[in-house]
């Protein structure tokens, strides 16, 4: 088939993608849809992947949040408990009730003790070796401070003042600025850590936002060329459709116009009174005789592939003998095996069960197959006929085969799959001038497959071909009520 | 006389009963402290724990809590901590250590502070966990409180070699004005 188009296209230009063209030829003969689903499949992974993604950066934004808010949260309570501890310390001095100044003593010491739990708490969570020197600063310098705090509260409980302000004011004030500085540089560094993390989300986020710009691409262009190659598969199967039809035409119009030819000839010498003598009518009746079965035999033909379009319930199937299959089969090419030359070799294994399927049916579908061995069958003149038992492949049980072996040209294996396509015809035969309309095969296969059984192929070029039939075997009470009426031809349904 | 007798009798036999509470109450309006021992319990005398002193004669507290002793050994300021005036234990300290009634302690440091041979008048607090706070931020701080009262954030000193455990320590204060 796909040699066909590559003439057809090669006649206008050199078609680039004869490949693909074979590919979708091919997807196209099983299901079109098959390709939408890859692409759903493909579709339906990429968005798993993005949908991964997106939550992916999600989370990291959710944890960059969390975490900046942590530690502003903290780094602001740092701050404020510090300046709890020395603002307590300091409205100690504005009272001289010694219940209050307690009080604020006790406010103050509160407030620093949370003041070392967080300092504690950051050098724990410290990641970089300067957040480490920090954390030990900071620390070092809250005590300095807060023993300063101690001696000025010491100094305002006792009612000294003076004392306590000229202490706070020379030794409290640096101390406490000191904390303040390495305040400031914890926040600067937090700072600094969060605009890190600032550029990795963002940077993350340009990743993402990447991806997820290819993916689409990708999507897109997936979907783009599904598309494309659904529209070429089904003008390439209605190009190669409406090629073999004009095919079939010429061809039924080549095997009609012959005989007609001949017919036409006949009747014209009748005619003109050149044919004289009982012996030469009798041999031009014969002639016609001839001609007008084969012309019938091929109308036959074409309305019988006609009429089994529809392959359901098609057939009544009952059971039948082998034997009866083979003898309506050779009554049925006597003529033409004899007219050929032939000999017809036969391996029948004895005691074979009976098969289920129509008897007509069957031996149209095996007179197909043994006129096909005698058409190809080249200068080699033995055909072999064989029945056997043997398992089915798909593991259902026994079944019957029924082959016709040839020693003839052979077929191409790139042409087995394509043989029992309606009109078709292989190039290598109509270069040979082998007359034939494509419909055996494929008239043969439509009938196995209606009987429930199937038309299996194997050939080898210039060494020959066998074609089998697969039949059912009848079961239970079919089988054992064949009788008589089974034995005998049974007329067919078509 | 005979209506006479009469009536000085029933007089009697009446206000009997009202003299016998008015002795209870001037009995029990100053009772001894060591007859009291089942209804008291010891006063500490506590200092800041960074102060080295581990005890004290009865004289030198008297010393200290009259102003009459302005530094510790080390040099550090003593700082007095007093109870509000009416608390059990005030009233206990100024009974047994300074041996003086409010009105005259007062009159002390008015007159110490007005000559100057008193420095620093005494700090006064309201409850005992003050008192426990202001001992403990104050190095030189010295105060006292029911022995119920005390904890680790103050240290108690002896008095005469005499802890608070010891049956024979004589600062006592009654249990009754705890709550």
């Amino acid at each position: 088939m796909s040699r066909l188009f590559k003439h057809a296209f090669a006649r206008r230009s050199v078609y680039p993608l004869p490949f693909l063209d074979r590919l979708l030829t091919v997807a196209s003969r099983h299901n079109a849809t098959l390709l939408l689903f890859l692409v759903c499949c493909g579709v339906a992974t990429i968005g798993a992947f993005v949908i991964r993604d997106l939550k992916d950066a999600n989370a990291e934004a959710q944890a960059m949040y969390a975490g900046s808010v942590r530690g502003l949260q903290r780094i602001g309570e740092l701050q404020y408990d510090a300046q709890e501890t020395r603002r307590a310390t300091l409205y100690a001095l504005t009272t001289s009730d010694s219940n209050l100044q307690v009080e604020y003593a006790d406010q103050t010491r509160e407030a620093d003790q949370r003041v070392k739990d967080a300092i504690a708490e950051y050098g724990r969570q410290t990641k970089q070796p300067e957040e480490a020197i920090l954390a030990n600063r900071l620390s070092r310098d809250w005590a300095n401070y807060l023993a300063v705090r101690d001696e000025v509260l010491a100094s305002i409980l006792e009612g000294s003042t003076k004392e306590a302000v000229t202490r706070d004011l020379s030794q409290g004030v640096p101390a406490f600025d000191r904390v303040r500085n390495d305040l400031n540089e914890v926040k600067r560094l937090y700072a600094e850590d969060a605009s890190r993390s600032q550029a990795n989300l963002a940077a993350s986020s340009r990743r993402s936002s990447s991806r997820l710009i290819g993916i689409l691409s990708f999507t897109f262009l997936m979907s783009s060329a599904a598309v494309w190659a659904i529209q070429r598969s089904r003008m390439l199967s209605t190009i190669q459709l409406a090629k073999l039809q004009m095919e079939f035409v010429a061809s039924v119009s080549h095997e009609l116009r012959t005989p007609l030819a001949v017919l036409r000839s006949a009747a014209d010498n009748l005619a003109d009174g050149l044919v004289v003598g009982k012996a030469a009518v009798k041999r031009y009746g014969a002639i016609l005789r001839h001609q007008s079965h084969a012309m019938g035999d091929l109308v036959d033909q074409i309305l019988l592939f006609a009429s089994t379009e529809d392959r359901e319930n098609r057939y009544a199937l009952h059971p039948v003998e082998i034997s009866t299959i083979l003898d309506s089969v050779m009554r049925g090419t006597a003529g033409l095996i004899k007219e050929a030359g032939f000999e017809v070799e036969k391996r029948i294994d004895p005691d074979l069960p009976l098969v289920l399927g129509d008897l007509a049916a069957i031996s149209q579908c095996l007179q197909n197959l043994i006129g096909n061995a005698v058409k190809y069958s080249g200068d080699c003149r033995q055909i072999a006929l064989g029945a056997s038992l043997a398992d089915a492949e798909h593991g259902s049980g026994p079944e019957v085969r029924i082959s016709v072996a040839d020693h003839g040209i052979g077929i191409e294996p790139s042409e087995l799959a394509l043989i029992f396509d309606p009109f078709y015809r292989s190039p290598r035969v109509r270069a040979a001038q082998i007359h034939g309309t494509g419909l055996g095969l494929s008239l043969a296969k439509r009938i196995a497959e209606s009987i429930g059984g199937r038309l299996s192929v194997k050939s080898e070029v210039s060494a020959g071909s066998i074609f089998t039939l697969h039949l059912q075997i009848a079961k239970g009470k079919e089988a054992q009520t064949a009788g008589s009426t089974y034995r005998q031809p049974a007329p067919s349904n078509p | 006389m005979k209506r006479l007798a009469t009536y000085l009798i029933v007089l009697s036999l009446t206000l009997w009963p009202q003299m016998d509470v008015a002795r209870a109450v001037v009995e029990s309006s100053d009772p001894p402290l060591a007859q009291q021992a089942q209804g008291t319990e010891p006063l500490v005398i506590v200092v800041n724990r960074s102060n080295p002193v581990d005890n004290l004669s009865q004289t030198d507290l008297r010393k200290i809590f009259l102003g009459n002793r302005s530094h510790w050994a080390d040099g550090r300021r003593i700082t007095l901590v007093m109870r509000d005036p009416g608390e059990p234990e005030r009233k206990t300290l100024l009974h047994d250590v300074c041996g003086m009634s409010e009105e005259q302690l007062k009159n002390h440091f008015l007159h110490g502070l007005y000559t100057g041979e008193i420095l620093v008048s005494p700090k006064t607090l309201s409850t005992p966990a003050g008192v426990r706070k202001f001992i403990f931020n104050v190095p030189g701080a010295i105060g006292y409180l029911r022995i119920s009262d005390l904890d680790n954030s103050v240290k108690a000193v002896r008095v005469d070699e005499l802890s608070p455990d010891d049956r024979s320590y004589k600062l006592r204060v009654s249990t009754l004005a705890v709550n």
